[in-house]
């Protein structure tokens, strides 16, 4: 038991723990935007004071092809990870649910695509989108990026199916529900946490996606990450205008992990289902 | 409404057989018990009753016809499951109301409102209507579970141990309660447990399951007075039946049997002496429920049998008195506030009239007096 005292200040010293914690986080984000308004000529010689100027948005959002590369960008990733969830929803529900010969031998395998360095694939996978015409197309960043977000995705979907017992599946059955309603009532809403926060993390993990984007998109598709190399030129570096473009890609990660918050909060259908 | 019908049904999961060639008819509206220990095959049964297991071999038939390929939501069945199979997302109230919500039982929602209060007030969770599975006790969770099985009106009511996890007065409320409602629906009602009072109060007739097979199958008091076996006789009654080794003398004119390295012989009836004779065998076992041993502590007549007070355990209205006999336990009751020193002398008597008879290497039923009178045909 604590005493009044004692209780205010532990409250203080956590509090204060967290708030050196989040300085630690958000300082580079806040960073990161202060750059952006300033100008190459300040950049260097001045830390919080300084002229603003819109200059470096100008030049990036005007100047430069920037837009487009961070809409294919949106679809590049957006469409992996549409793809991971409509495939790798069924698949793990098929590894969580039915047995079948070499049923973990293959769910490692899936896992493992995680596991190989992106360099170790990418000159294969190269030489392979060039014979099969998938080279700097969205269909091949799409399914290269699979090997990114479907793994995770079947990882953290695959539990949250088993939690639920066969029985509850059942029982929707005998109440006189059809399978899509069984999938669309009972469970997609008990494994809904997982999904979300599963489809979120690899989204961003495809949005951030460096290796492959490079070597296997040229001058037709460019995402944001290796259009961001751009401002690094021979003679200089635009930092200004580099944080600009890193800015705006960040954003909608941010956003979407602001709006889907609440979700990424797990446990709302356990203890129900083991009893 | 319906008749049910398993025929030949063999079920495994992997390499070991669940159920191995069952068959058997469950009459319209009869209350049918499946009774059995734990991994007997009894949920098995139930699920391939509701079509959720399908056979690999064997019939499945609803009034004759056969359902073998006839979707589970289709069957109209109505299950209570063993670990309750609540939605953990919705309250009491929608799990209640969930099958009638469905496209096949679909209600109006006044109609709904209805039954759910109506079956909640008799499964007394009126209270709990607004709650989450997640925050209720077992017995709550348990009484939802049932509440959402009774609330529809199907051919057939499939119950997996719906009373195992309720506390002993409810249980025996429910159990009650259950019986009744047997009586008013109007519906055949298939009802797994391992209690074999449940079993007994509760059958109309009882199927004995062990390992995927059918023991016997029958009403309770064929159960309980002419077993088939020494399996079936041990599960029924509390405490359990005492089997012990018994020789059978023919040695002059002395009809009996010999047990516990008594020097007296046990005089038997005529009609066990007949039968025991016709198999030509000696050595049997004798199965003696704890209510045909009766005690002293004195010696009452030649016939009693010297032991020791081994152990005394109070069951609420009765005990369970355990003599020692030359090293064999033999369980008796007693009142349950006899006083008995352990170890001291006692003497027990046996009512030879209602010994059961099993063959020593079968373990099967061979007699017991007056047999016909429990049962029409032994099976």
């Amino acid at each position: 038991m604590f005493s009044e005292n004692q209780s205010l200040l532990s409250r203080l010293i956590q509090n204060l723990l967290l708030i050196i914690y989040s300085i630690f986080a958000l300082f580079p984000l806040f960073w990161m935007a202060l750059i952006t308004f300033k100008s190459d000529l300040q950049m260097f010689n001045t830390t919080f004071f300084f002229t603003p100027t819109l200059e470096n948005y100008k030049a990036v959002l005007i100047g430069t092809d920037y837009i487009k590369t961070f809409i294919d960008n949106v679809i590049v990733s957006g469409g992996a990870v549409l793809v991971s969830v409509l495939a790798g929803v069924p698949a793990a529900y098929a590894l969580a649910r039915f047995n079948f010969k070499y049923k973990e031998d293959l769910a490692f395998t899936i896992l493992s695509f995680k596991f190989a360095p992106e360099i170790l694939v990418i000159l294969p996978l190269f030489m392979i989108y060039q014979k099969l015409h998938l080279y700097d197309t969205y269909l091949g960043l799409i399914w290269v990026y699979q090997l990114i977000t479907m793994p995770l995705l079947i990882w953290v979907v695959r539990g949250y199916f088993e939690d639920i017992s066969v029985e509850v599946e059942q029982a929707a059955e005998l109440d006189g529900y059809p399978w899509y309603s069984v999938f669309w009532k009972i469970l997609l809403p008990l494994i809904k946490p997982g999904l979300v926060a599963s489809a979120l993390l690899a989204f961003i993990f495809a949005w951030n996606s460096f290796t492959f984007s490079l070597q296997l998109s040229g001058f037709n598709i460019q995402t944001v990450t290796v259009a961001s190399l751009r401002y690094i030129a021979s003679d200089t570096v635009h930092y200004g205008q580099m944080a600009v473009a890193a800015t705006i890609a960040a954003l909608p990660e941010v956003i979407l992990a602001l709006l889907i918050q609440k979700h990424l909060v797990r446990g709302l259908s356990f203890g129900a289902v083991k009893g | 409404m319906a008749n049910i019908e398993l025929k030949n049904v063999t079920k495994s999961f992997g390499k070991k057989k669940a159920l191995n060639d069952i068959s058997l008819q469950v009459h319209d509206k009869e209350f049918f018990v499946l009774f059995g220990p734990a991994g007997a095959g009894k949920t098995t049964i139930l699920k391939t009753i509701a079509g959720i297991e399908l056979p690999e071999k064997g019939l499945v038939k609803f009034d004759g016809e056969i359902v073998n390929l006839v979707e589970p939501a289709q069957r109209n069945v109505s299950m209570v499951f063993e670990n309750y199979a609540l939605y953990p997302h919705i309250t009491a109230y929608d799990n209640i109301a969930s099958p009638m919500r469905s496209p096949l039982y679909k209600k109006d929602e006044d109609y709904i409102k209805d039954r759910v209060m109506k079956v909640a007030a008799l499964m007394k969770i009126d209270h709990l209507m607004d709650r989450l599975p997640a925050r209720m006790s077992n017995g709550q969770r348990q009484r939802v579970a049932l509440g959402r099985c009774l609330v529809r009106e199907p051919k057939v009511f499939l119950m997996d141990e719906p009373l195992a996890h309720l506390d002993a007065k409810l249980r025996h409320f429910m159990r009650a309660e259950l019986k009744e409602m047997q009586a008013n629906f109007n519906t055949t009602t298939i009802y797994v447990t391992h209690d074999y009072m449940e079993a007994l109060s509760l059958g109309d007739r009882i199927a004995v399951i062990n390992n995927g097979q059918i023991e016997q199958l029958g009403t309770g008091d064929e159960m309980y007075y002419t077993p088939v076996n020494e399996f079936v006789a041990r599960l029924f009654g509390e405490p359990e039946i005492n089997i012990i080794d018994a020789e059978f003398v023919l040695d002059g004119g002395n009809k009996g049997v010999r047990l516990l390295n008594q020097i007296k012989s046990f005089d038997i009836p005529e009609d066990v002496y007949d039968a025991l004779v016709a198999t030509g065998k000696t050595q049997f076992h004798i199965g003696l429920r704890a209510i045909d041993l009766s005690y002293s502590f004195e010696r009452q007549t030649e016939h009693d049998i010297h032991g020791q007070v081994y152990s005394i355990e109070p069951i609420g209205n009765k005990a369970v008195l355990n003599v020692d006999v030359n090293d064999s336990i033999l369980r008796t009751v007693s009142p349950p506030d006899l006083n008995a020193e352990m170890d001291s002398d006692i003497f027990v008597s046996i009512n030879m009239k209602n010994a059961m008879f099993f063959d020593a290497e079968s373990h099967e039923l061979v007699v017991r007096h007056n047999q016909a009178q429990y049962t029409k045909a032994v099976k």
